[in-house]
């Protein structure tokens, strides 16, 4: 498992690192086009070849694991901050407000999650700058995905609030907000950072099928949601470099839970 | 006896326990160590609770009057009683391990304790915790305040819960069964801290035990309290030699006797 694990994260490393030297890597822009030789296979000058617009393949699933590999883990620190700030505050303080936002989330989380966020991209116009797109799709994910993770944050820390440290906490003079953060918080980080990673995965994943719906990061600029859509217009299996950005997401995913599972997180 | 520091005279129920405190009374005067003892479950710790105004924190209520230095503390808002505990009442609790934060370094602690009631400058804090550590015979070396909780032994942990506690030189010390988690050796060594951390910083103490050796061995004067109520409060000698309740003569027959093959005169 240990040797999993550490092939799973010289796997992400590399492949961050290669969307991060994109603009040395790749022969051409994501979105320059090579119009004489459109629709054209593998060749030394396109490894992947080039889409039916003639942009390089290569090209545009570097830019795209750029794209997505900043935006699910962006999602999922806004998402576990979120969490973090309504599960703790609602568990530490217990009681009424507790029971609301309890009630708050398990009415969150009977919403049909992924068709709640088709109705709301759905409902921003479709022709957005791409930099608008990546900002609201991040967004959209980071404010919907908090309610799972607030669940267990909040049981972590109504279990917290009623240890000895945060007495003798109480009873040297603290409260409020310092009590919270500086008493609570760091005894809730190691569940933080656990949610953080789990959501990654999950992100990645949204981000996947907003794209393949057309709802995700807005056209030139590509994502590994985007980059699946075109896979609506392969005909033929015969073309299978076609599927390199499926078998990018479907390695990303897998490496990313392999890091999660025994995982120790910091105290 | 001395000058009155406390009087108190309360009563206490917990929304599915009625009479936990039942009409309880107690004085202790200024530099006084006075012992409470009693069984498990008793309301030794509820009246400790009552005391730092931290009852309805966990669903209890008080009624009556605790008088601090003629002030009622009963009738006091939540942010008039946080201003009084640290400072006028300080808590040392039974499981030095738990009721340090576990993710804080010593140093952490000490000087979140400090600012609760402080706000002069970083000298100010390293001095005053210099201090405290001095009085209660731990280094004062900053690679001890790097340790966490778990890198230091029990002992010395019990320490840095007596540091913080002195660190405002409270006139009242609550003292919540603080050598039950201790060997016998360390035991003895954290009673002896006590009484000349008392007799230092004419420091009053509310030491609460179930184990009357150990109450005997510090305290002026001994209550003993049945079923909520102090039912005797006398000179720790009139307790053991011409005890008047019932419950007390009970407590004392109970104390273990030393088997004669050890009792016995060296040859």
């Amino acid at each position: 498992m240990r040797r999993a694990r550490q092939l799973a994260t010289v796997f992400l490393l590399l492949v961050a690192l290669a969307s991060a030297a994109a603009g040395f890597l790749a022969p051409s822009g994501y979105a320059h086009q090579f119009r004489d030789t459109p629709d054209a296979s593998p060749s030394r000058q396109h490894w992947l070849g080039t889409d039916d617009l003639g942009r390089d393949r290569f090209a545009r699933l570097l830019y795209g694991t750029r794209v997505s590999l900043c935006l699910a883990p962006a999602a999922a620190l806004l998402s576990s901050l979120l969490a973090a700030l309504i599960g703790g505050v609602a568990g530490f303080c217990g009681g009424r407000l507790e029971q609301l936002v309890l009630a708050g989330t398990d009415l969150f989380l009977s919403l049909p999650w992924l068709f709640l966020l088709i109705t709301i991209r759905a409902l921003l116009p479709l022709n957005l700058p791409p930099v608008t797109s990546v900002v609201i799709t991040f967004m959209l994910l980071g404010c919907l995905g908090w309610a799972v993770a607030a669940r267990v944050i909040c049981s972590d820390a109504h279990l917290l609030r009623n240890c000895d440290f945060i007495l003798l906490a109480r009873a040297s003079g603290l409260g409020g907000w310092r009590l919270l953060v500086r008493h609570l918080l760091p005894n809730l980080m190691p569940i933080v950072y656990a949610q953080f990673w789990l959501s990654i995965p999950i992100f990645i994943l949204t981000e996947a099928n907003l794209g393949i719906l057309g709802l995700g990061v807005s056209e030139p600029l590509p994502s590994w949601g985007t980059l699946l859509r075109d896979l609506e217009s392969c005909s033929s299996m015969s073309h299978l470099w076609q599927f390199a950005p499926l078998l990018l997401l479907i390695a990303a995913v897998s490496c990313f839970h392999l890091l999660v599972v025994d995982r120790e997180f910091p105290a | 006896m001395a000058d009155r520091l406390l009087e108190i005279r309360i009563s206490a129920d917990y929304p599915n326990k009625p009479a936990v405190l039942d009409d309880c009374s107690l004085e202790i005067g200024r530099g006084e160590i006075v012992g409470l003892v009693g069984k498990s479950g008793c309301g030794k710790s509820t009246l400790s609770l009552a005391l730092l105004g931290l009852l309805a924190w966990r669903g209890g209520q008080v009624r009556g009057s605790i008088r601090l230095n003629g002030r009622d503390l009963v009738g006091l808002s939540e942010g008039e009683m946080r201003k009084l505990r640290g400072r006028e009442i300080a808590l040392v609790l039974q499981s030095p391990m738990s009721a340090l934060n576990p993710a804080l370094k010593l140093g952490t602690q000490l000087h979140e304790a400090w600012k609760a009631h402080s706000s002069g400058s970083s000298e100010a804090c390293n001095r005053a915790v210099g201090e405290a550590l001095e009085n209660v015979s731990l280094p004062q070396e900053p690679a001890f305040l790097q340790r966490y909780p778990s890198q230091i032994s029990v002992g010395q942990a019990q320490r840095v819960l007596i540091a913080m506690a002195i660190l405002h030189r409270p006139p009242l010390l609550i003292a919540d069964e603080p050598t039950s988690a201790l060997d016998i050796i360390t035991q003895s060594e954290i009673l002896e801290l006590f009484s000349k951390v008392s007799r230092k910083l004419a420091m009053s103490i509310l030491y609460i035990s179930h184990d009357l050796l150990s109450l005997a061995s510090i305290s002026q004067r001994v209550a003993v309290m049945e079923n909520g109520a102090i039912v005797e409060c006398s000179p720790t000698m009139k307790i053991f030699r011409d005890p008047s309740h019932p419950y007390t003569r009970q407590l004392i027959r109970a104390l273990p006797v030393i088997p004669q093959v050890f009792a016995a005169p060296a040859r």
